[in-house]
């Protein structure tokens, strides 16, 4: 049974380079499923990893609004890089996933609940802004009044092994929304790369239960300095601003304000940055049977409030002009999640400045509703 | 690392129970009331709602749609539902007879403020298949009729013929229950009112406006029409309530279709009192 | 013949002439008559002259319009309170719809042109009665307007075909 406590002294240990194999087989041999950061189609991808070779040993990440490419560093680190266009919430909140089954009797149709063979994942290398966004996406997804079981079997199984971000992106802005860079809860183990290796720091009884299993050595003062003006490097690079002051209902109470239009003539509904967004979770689910129509599942698939006829009733849509679902998209993220949830829909990733065709920034967005309000 | 809540019960809320059709009830042209018994014992046994929840009515092989629980009958452990045909799934549902069965997941949503109505003076106001959630409401309050004050129904449809319940109108009344119906066209053979349902409310005599509860339930301009005439009636607007409609899909607040600004309509409503979505009605394509 | 004090009061009551002041209500009253109509009656015709703005005490009425090939349609109906046959003092007095009585009605009829006479000569009951006789028309044209936006008309086929439905 996984722990739930958290040990009240965060020991910290130093794990030189060549050790970083022995926590992957530590996790390995506990068996864990490995996801990890490596390179997949000119992007760092989550994906499955068993070694230290999938890291993407040496690259890094340049992005800007609408745009991403990777390039080579001139060290060797394992972890030089921000996010990319996967978040966890692909291995949380599958993209398709059956819900429930129907089965044709004699006597009528029967009901029931598919097995769930949830994987027993161990996230390598979650950022805090993604600690952040797994955070967000818990709130809804198990402590509203009904709770996902297919979250919630992925999540109480999975092992988070957070790293320290030492650089930022350009589209990054966790500072604005208090996700980051640091990690500081949530994790069982945290790692801080170093040229040399990583201070680890434990984050609960499963994190300190592996390092127990890994040849580290004490964390001098030397090295702790190290990672703190490590740490400090992504701090400063970050330049991008969101300003949150009474964001909420700076945003509700301009439904009606001119930028909607602005930005509309811009978005092309393409919902890339919902499918990017580690915390959006819309879906829908639709029947799909067997070739007799004896055998239903109810799959449920990622959906995007950007789909046209996502709000779809009674023969006509709700909301369609792109207009209108941009607001829904950003009133929702910015203001609307802090009634539903208690807090921002946003961690501040940038994702969806990136990953946007027309390179939409939703802080520049906000900033000029707030400059003429 | 663990988050702070575990759920104990393993339960499933996507899944369906199955459930048999006792009776079907043709209410008006495309309009069908499914009298409905889970097939589950237990299930059965401990089903209860509230007037104003509504269910996840499964046609397996098509989908789900969400309906106004619109009757029961405790004694039979049966529930009803008065469904328009007009989809892909609400035809599908229409093919349905007695001894058919499909899936049902209910109750969900919040329920008519009937503890505000108990000693008040209420005015119900539907519109077309807007009458269904509020008639379990309608048979509470008859069920405890000296709970209440004057009690009228003033209910409109498109023709006399789309008019549905009307077998019941008559019983209503003995209930000291004021039934006004209208319709928005008719043809001379039609004795009644003609004319949408906010005027009905405008004459509406005698009216205590402060000891007045409403609750609406019709095509959200119906209502903000209506809400607009009790206001000018001198109704408070805290004692007016309406059932609201969005897309609703997954009704456990996880899928994301049914917002209407902040709230979800299938948790935070679709019941609301009036006050609580006022700024978001006024919204052009929210 | 209802005496004009029993008139007055009854104007006091009614909700179209309810809340004017009393100099007003005297003046309206003088000119009023109360008027029955047994069930099936014609209160006036489409297309023909009626001198007499009315305000139904009791009953109901329905307003309705000919249109060939169709018939009579019913577009409206009134009931306590409610004023109808505006054009015997707005227009020329030539009724826009036939009226008839739905049930036994009893209503205060008063004279177009003396009601006309009255609103030219004094202004302040003039500017008191047209604002109740704007008020009443437009909360009319609201109505036709929701009874024109068919709300509770099925989707057509249009309008859903190429959309996922349900």
């Amino acid at each position: 049974m996984p722990s739930q406590t958290i040990p009240v002294e965060r020991s910290l240990r130093w794990l030189p380079k060549d050790e970083l194999q022995s926590l992957f087989d530590a996790m390995t041999a506990r068996g864990y499923t490995i996801v990890g950061p490596t390179i997949d189609q000119e992007a760092i991808v989550y994906d499955r990893i068993t070694s230290v070779d999938d890291l993407p040993r040496g690259w890094t990440d340049v992005q800007a609004p609408g745009s991403y490419r990777l390039k080579r560093r001139d060290d060797e680190a394992l972890f030089g890089y921000v996010v990319g266009p996967h978040s966890w919430k692909r291995f949380l909140f599958p993209p398709l996933a059956t819900v429930a089954t129907a089965d044709r009797t004699a006597e009528g149709w029967t009901m029931g609940t598919p097995p769930d063979d949830a994987p027993k994942y161990a996230f390598l290398g979650v950022r805090a802004c993604e600690l952040a966004a797994i955070r967000v996406q818990d709130r809804t997804f198990m402590e509203g009044p009904y709770v996902d079981p297919i979250y919630a079997a992925r999540r109480q199984q999975a092992l988070i092994v957070a790293v320290n971000c030492t650089q930022a992106a350009a589209t990054c802005f966790c500072t604005s929304m208090g996700t980051g860079p640091r990690a500081t809860a949530g994790f069982d183990l945290a790692l801080t790369e170093l040229p040399a290796g990583f201070v680890l720091e434990t984050g609960s009884e499963r994190g300190a239960e592996i390092v127990a299993d890994l040849e580290t050595t004490d964390a001098d003062a030397e090295l702790l300095n190290q990672a703190e003006a490590a740490r400090q490097q992504a701090v400063d690079q970050i330049t991008r601003r969101l300003d949150t002051e009474g964001i909420r209902d700076l945003l509700l109470g301009n439904l009606n304000h001119p930028r909607w239009n602005d930005v509309a003539s811009r978005c092309l509904s393409c919902t890339n940055c919902t499918m990017v967004c580690p915390t959006c979770f819309c879906s829908s689910v639709k029947d799909v049977t067997d070739l007799q129509g004896d055998h239903v599942e109810r799959q449920r698939q990622w959906d995007s409030c950007f789909n046209f006829d996502f709000s779809y009733m009674n023969g006509g849509v709700v909301r369609d002009q792109i207009r209108s679902r941009y607001r829904q998209w950003l009133t929702h993220k910015l203001a609307s999640w802090i009634d539903q949830f208690g807090t921002s829909g946003c961690v501040g990733c940038g994702r969806c400045i990136t990953w946007c065709p027309v390179g939409i920034d939703l802080t520049e967005e906000v900033a000029a509703i707030r400059e003429s309000s | 690392m663990m988050p702070t809540t575990v759920p104990a019960a393993r339960i499933n809320p996507w899944q369906p129970d199955p459930v048999v059709v006792r009776e079907t009830i043709a209410e008006a042209p495309d309009v069908t009331t499914y009298r409905l018994a889970f097939r589950d014992d237990d299930r059965a046994a401990s089903f209860s709602f509230r007037p104003g929840q509504f269910g996840m009515l499964y046609a397996p092989g098509i989908g789900e749609v969400p309906i106004g629980i619109s009757g029961s009958c405790p004694a039979e452990r049966t529930w009803s539902f008065t469904v328009r045909a007009m989809g892909n799934t609400t035809r599908a549902l229409a093919r349905l007879q007695a001894g058919d069965t499909l899936g049902l997941r209910a109750p969900f949503g919040s329920a008519w403020p009937l503890d505000v109505c108990e000693g008040a003076d209420v005015v119900i106001v539907a519109g077309g298949l807007g009458l269904p959630p509020l008639r379990p409401a309608i048979h509470k309050i008859i069920e405890d009729r000296r709970l209440y004050g004057r009690v009228t129904l003033i209910y409109g449809s498109r023709t006399p013929d789309t008019l549905i319940y009307v077998r019941e109108y008559d019983d209503w009344s003995r209930q000291q229950i004021e039934v006004l119906t209208t319709v928005d066209r008719a043809d001379l053979s039609w004795k009644g009112n003609v004319g949408v349902v906010p005027l009905l409310l405008d004459y509406l005599q005698p009216l205590v406006p402060e000891r007045t509860v409403v609750m609406t339930c019709g095509p959200e301009v119906m209502m903000r029409y209506t809400v607009r005439s009790a206001v000018a009636r001198g109704i408070p607007i805290e004692r007016i309530w309406a059932s609201t409609e969005r897309n609703m899909q997954c009704a456990i607040g996880l899928c994301g279709h049914c917002q209407f600004g902040p709230e979800f309509i299938c948790k935070d409503g679709p019941v609301f009192r009036y006050d609580r979505i006022e700024p978001w009605l006024k919204v052009e394509g929210l | 013949m209802m005496e004009k004090q029993a008139i007055d009061d009854l104007l006091r009551q009614l909700g179209f002439t309810a809340g004017l002041p009393d100099p007003v209500l005297d003046e309206l009253a003088s000119v009023s008559a109360v008027v029955r109509f047994p069930a099936g009656a014609t209160i006036f015709r489409e297309e023909t002259k009626n001198p007499f703005v009315y305000v139904v005490e009791r009953g109901h009425v329905g307003l309705d319009m000919h249109v060939p090939t169709r018939g009579r349609v019913r577009i409206l109906s009134v009931g306590p309170g409610e004023m109808l046959a505006w054009s015997a003092l707005l227009g020329d007095s030539v009724m826009t719809v036939s009226a008839v009585a739905l049930e036994d009605t009893q209503a205060v009829a008063i004279c177009g042109s003396t009601l006309a006479k009255l609103c030219s000569t004094n202004h302040e009951a003039g500017y008191l009665l047209m604002r109740r006789m704007a008020t009443s028309l437009a909360q009319r044209l609201t109505a036709t307007r929701l009874q024109l936006l068919d709300l509770f008309a099925e989707p057509t086929v249009a309008a859903s075909a190429g959309l996922r439905e349900e």
